[in-house]
């Protein structure tokens, strides 16, 4: 195997310890593991390819979500169909709140929903909400980052967050009053 | 001094205040509220638990090693780089 160039040390030290966030976006984005391998390798393969045009030092793992996410728009279809959008604003925004803080004011029964009920709900948001959700709460990049990595004012990505949130608090609560977790709220 | 806020100010900051993305001067609003407002400190708990709970449940998963030899292995080959 030929010896890896300076210039492909630095990708190795700057992109390579991104390989597992990578992967764990890819997965969430594209909802299936072989096509998550494939937008990871094409991903790699591009930044590796135009890796001149990053400035060292600078934000490797924002620069490298921008070419998952934009590989992923440009030459993916998720496998399973695309969630429709709820109608978010018409849902009061503190609901989820109400109904449970006579019955569960501290949302214990989030720890009890399993895993992989969790991953499904979130798979269940549209992409765009899911994207931000993905990056900021469950990969924990800064909302400044998350705007430049998907090219969006960082407005957008917190109103998209307020309303990713939203929609999954309210997934979650009607699946754990369907588990029978929580009980319904009393009306 | 720091500004005393309402309920609904206070409710709307929690998440970005859990997330570290108030300034100073804001996240020592909020706290103030919260000594004061049992109502919103209970809400606060579970905005908290919200995101603590996807915290944990997020990074179970890894990059596959075969994916990840497969992936240092096509780039030490190719001959397009820069
Ligand atoms: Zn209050």
């Amino acid at each position: 195997m030929a010896e890896p160039s300076t210039a492909g040390r630095s990708f190795d030290a700057e992109a390579l310890p991104h390989l597992d966030a990578l992967y764990r976006v890819a997965l969430r984005l594209t909802g299936d593991p072989a096509q998550a391998e494939d937008l990871v390798q094409d991903t790699m393969l591009k930044a590796y390819r135009s890796w001149r045009q990053y400035r060292p030092g600078t934000n490797a793992k924002g620069w490298l979500m921008t070419i998952l996410r934009n590989t992923f728009i440009n030459d993916y279809r998720r496998r399973k169909l695309e969630p429709v959008p709820m109608d978010l604003e018409a849902v009061e925004p503190h609901a989820l709140y109400r109904s449970v803080e006579t019955t569960d004011p501290e949302g214990t029964f989030f720890s009890q929903i399993v895993d992989e009920k969790v991953i499904e709900a979130v798979d269940a948001l549209p992409r765009e909400f899911r994207e931000v959700l993905v990056l900021s709460d469950m990969e924990d990049m800064r909302y400044a980052e998350i705007a430049e990595a998907l090219e969006l004012p960082v407005g957008t990505v917190k109103s998209r967050l307020f309303r990713a949130r939203r929609q999954l608090q309210a997934a979650l609560h009607a699946h754990a009053v369907e588990m029978g977790i929580i009980k319904p709220r009393e009306s | 001094m720091v500004r005393a806020i309402d309920c609904a100010d206070a409710v709307a900051r929690l998440q970005d205040y859990f997330k570290r993305e108030l300034t100073p001067e804001l996240a020592q609003e909020v706290e103030r509220h919260l000594q004061h407002c049992g109502g919103c400190f209970a809400h606060a708990r579970f905005e908290e638990n919200f995101l603590l709970m996807l915290e944990t449940r997020a990074r179970r998963d890894s990059c596959p090693s075969a994916l990840r030899m497969r992936i240092v292995h096509t780039l030490r080959l190719d001959p397009e780089r820069d």
